[in-house]
């Protein structure tokens, strides 16, 4: 009940992405880049510029340069404010056509970068967008796979020391991916074993979880993913020469009209016996004095089937997902394979494409039934068969955080989480471990 | 980001898109402020009927001295508020958007929102309102009483003495507005007294906050004359206190709030900060005394954190430089351990 303790706040920071909300809620509360715009004349390190000519004099001994550096601190504290004077998310974006802002991202490939601008990053979106004092609420945060312990250690510095907040869980994102997969009606059994194929803008993960442990070894990537399918609709635009081919255009038609088809040839006969097939999407500009009218064709089936056919897109890259996920599992162990191929799951933007899921259930499905055939062939004996089934869900564009957020209202929530009594007690290395979530 | 704002972002976008949405869809959604204060935004019987409420610890406060009721009905009179409000929350407005979009034109509706965004403010503001009012009330009292003295010529000292007695006498709103913290306001005839009692959980922030609340007192004497005077002690409550039935049995209250090291800081806001103009930003800015401290002790200690670390990068690249480089095969070095001992290489 709302009176009697206050919500969790579960904040999954990703590359691209940041969502921000409460636990409990079916979808975040303010979703924005991860993007920060500092004042440009004071960077985050105040000494870095600065001391370089000095450096190159003849006294470039070391104490001198700590002599510099110490009045170049001094320095930045007297200058004020400065330290104050940044944005976040879109109005970052917005500020860094200004003159004085310069953009940055601190999150690169899924793990902090920068921790200064990641600690004001946290200070901004806690007090201006969430608005709550961290010191009465408990908080959920997400980490990739293969994130570092170290990393983990100056996350807890930050969130107990800066922010004081009352408590800490630090989850792995596709485990939360498979929690939220729970929503879904095909799933009978809640657990927290199957493989998670992560796809947002920038890569394409494929991520093995057994038992609420990712198995590192196991992890596949393919770097074919959103932005990679925007491009391609845009190319396709320039060829044909239509009259708007910009980047924004080619991403609404991404969202709103492609989808995965069950066979290439079959679906390009269709389209040219009916020309129904092919849409029209209409640009308008700002003041919605004129439009354009942009003709949508193959690019609707096509685009999507980069996933399943990459050497349409790319040269370098060739392996379709399917084989890839097939592969990550068949690296696994063997005794959890069968878990992983039973409980596949989508999660982000770029597996919403309608069929997307359905289609990939029927390729796996066959490569897994080549293998079978062949091994009986060789030993003769009848195989019990491997079930494999892909999971989508209402929830998949923000699956992470919903999963967190499905986590994080529990009532068992807060006994798993490290108080700041505990950070206090035994320091940073005590959020190395977290305990998994028992499954309810 | 200096000032913190008074309304509620994440409410005003949210009302913003459900109100400007084409298909309405069912919702659900809990949305916090500061000082343990809920939001809820819900959907409750169909999907145009639109229920919002809001949570705050001091109600009971707020109603007990802020006439809070009839001041929201007041600034809501517009709206549809509902007399029973949701339970487990105080205050519910309820909304049906197609009759919404049908009585309302766009800017009524954007007023509608901003207003709504702002219902945390304009709750807790009810008690300084009643407050200001009872100040403005003693004020034209004792200027009337002071002019009819002086006709009368008599000591004008004593009497004076007196009617500040009375005036002292007025009542001291209360608001507990988190667990052990509260805002006490004491109106007056020349001024209005604010004071917070604050806790700090973290040693840190206790030094910080110390530092901070100097620079307050501080800095009406150096620069800025004309921001309220602020005063800070520790422990011990201040006189305008001493009254309430909490803090009578002064020794007592020390030593239970001793527990927490309990501060107090003082606000004294003087006429022209109470004048119809300023009130309402001088309610405003008050009321998140506490956020904003907390805030700046917040941010104070991030900008320490990036400045050990710039520093900590400086020393690392320092150490890196001191590593000697060998350069192979030139000449042969010869090892010694600590206590001078050689290490003899056999062929």
């Amino acid at each position: 009940m709302a009176s009697i303790a206050t919500p969790a706040v579960v904040m999954d920071n990703g590359t691209g992405l940041t969502k921000l909300g409460f636990a409990g809620n079916d979808a975040p509360s303010f979703v924005f880049p991860t993007a920060i715009a500092t004042n440009s004349n004071f960077s985050g390190k105040p000494s870095a510029p600065l001391n370089r000519p000095r450096r190159s004099g003849p006294s470039g001994s070391g104490a001198s340069a700590i002599n510099s550096n110490l009045s170049n601190n001094n320095v930045a504290l007297k200058r004020g404010m400065e330290d104050l004077d940044f944005y976040i998310g879109d109005e970052a974006l917005e500020a860094c056509n200004g003159p004085n802002y310069s953009l940055s991202y601190p999150i690169k490939h899924g793990q902090i970068e920068n921790w200064d601008h990641m600690e004001r990053f946290w200070e901004n979106s806690i007090f201006k967008y969430l608005r709550c004092e961290p010191e009465d609420h408990y908080f959920l945060l997400t980490e990739p796979p293969l994130n570092p312990p170290e990393n983990r250690e100056n996350t807890a510095e930050i969130m107990f020391e800066s922010f004081n907040c009352a408590g800490l869980y630090i989850a792995v994102q596709a485990v939360l991916a498979l929690a939220a997969s729970w929503t879904s009606s095909k799933v009978q059994n809640r657990v927290l074993t199957g493989t998670v194929i992560d796809s947002g803008d920038g890569v394409t993960h494929v991520i093995p979880v057994a038992e609420g442990y990712v198995i590192g070894s196991a992890i596949k990537n393919i770097p074919i993913a959103g932005r990679d399918i925007t491009l391609f609709i845009q190319q396709m635009l320039r060829e044909r020469g239509e009259a708007d081919s910009s980047l924004r255009t080619a991403e609404q038609i991404k969202q709103n009209y492609c989808y995965v088809c069950p066979d290439i040839v079959k679906e390009f006969r269709k389209f040219d016996n009916d020309s129904q097939k092919f849409s029209q999407y209409i640009v308008e500009n700002q003041n919605k004095t004129q439009k354009k009218i942009v003709d949508i064709g193959y690019e609707k089936f096509l685009a999507p089937e980069i996933f399943f056919n990459p050497e349409i897109a790319s040269s370098d890259f060739l392996i379709p997902l399917p084989t890839v996920v097939d592969q990550a599992i068949q690296s696994s162990p063997i005794d959890v394979r069968k878990g992983l191929y039973k409980n596949i799951v989508l999660s982000g933007g770029s597996t919403m494409f309608k069929d997307f899921g359905r289609r990939l259930q029927r390729d796996i499905r066959d490569i897994v039934k080549q293998r079978i055939e062949a091994s009986e062939r060789l030993s003769n004996a009848k195989s019990t068969g491997v079930e494999v089934q892909v999971i989508s869900h209402r929830r998949q564009r923000n699956a992470v955080w919903f999963g967190g957020s499905l986590m994080a209202q529990t009532s068992e929530f807060k006994a798993y989480c490290h108080t700041k009594q505990d950070y206090d007690e035994f320091g940073p290395n005590i959020v190395r471990n977290f305990s998994l979530f028992s499954v309810p | 980001m200096l000032q913190l704002q008074s309304f509620n972002l994440s409410v005003e976008k949210t009302l913003s898109e459900l109100i400007n949405n084409e298909s309405p869809k069912s919702f659900d959604r809990i949305i916090s402020d500061f000082d343990n204060t809920l939001f809820h935004i819900s959907t409750p019987e169909s999907k145009t009927q639109i229920l919002l409420s809001i949570y705050l610890k001091c109600f009971d406060d707020l109603v007990r001295y802020g006439d809070i009721n009839s001041y929201l009905a007041n600034i809501y009179s517009n709206y549809n508020i509902l007399d029973t409000p949701e339970p487990g929350y105080n205050f519910s407005i309820y909304l049906d958007l197609v009759q919404f979009k049908q009585n309302f034109s766009i800017d009524q509706q954007y007023e509608f929102i901003s207003k709504i965004s702002f219902l945390k403010r304009n709750c807790l503001a009810a008690p300084f309102e009643k407050a200001i009012n009872k100040y403005n009330e003693l004020s034209l009292d004792f200027t009337k009483r002071q002019a009819s003295l002086q006709e009368k010529h008599s000591i004008f000292k004593d009497i004076t003495q007196s009617q500040r007695d009375d005036a002292d006498s007025a009542e001291i709103l209360v608001i507990n507005y988190r667990n052990d913290e509260s805002i006490y306001i004491k109106p007056s005839f020349d001024r209005v007294t604010v004071i917070f009692s604050t806790i700090f959980k973290d040693e840190t922030d206790k030094i910080f906050g110390k530092v901070f609340l100097q620079e307050f007192v501080d800095a009406r004497r150096r620069s800025v004359q004309n921001s309220p005077q602020v005063l800070y002690s520790h422990i011990e409550p201040p006189l305008e206190l001493r009254s309430l039935p909490e803090f009578l049995d002064l020794k007592s209250s020390i030593s239970s709030s001793n527990k927490y090291e309990k501060g107090f800081v003082t606000f004294v806001l003087f006429p022209r900060h109470l004048t119809s103009q300023k009130r309402d930003n001088t309610i405003s800015q008050i009321q998140l005394f506490r956020t904003y401290f907390h805030y700046h002790i917040k941010c104070s200690k991030a900008f320490m954190h990036s400045r050990m670390r710039s520093r900590v990068l400086e020393y690392l690249k320092l150490l890196n430089r001191a590593k000697p480089d060998f350069e192979e095969g030139s000449k042969k070095v010869e090892r010694k351990t600590a206590s001078g001992r050689r290490f003899e290489i056999r062929n």
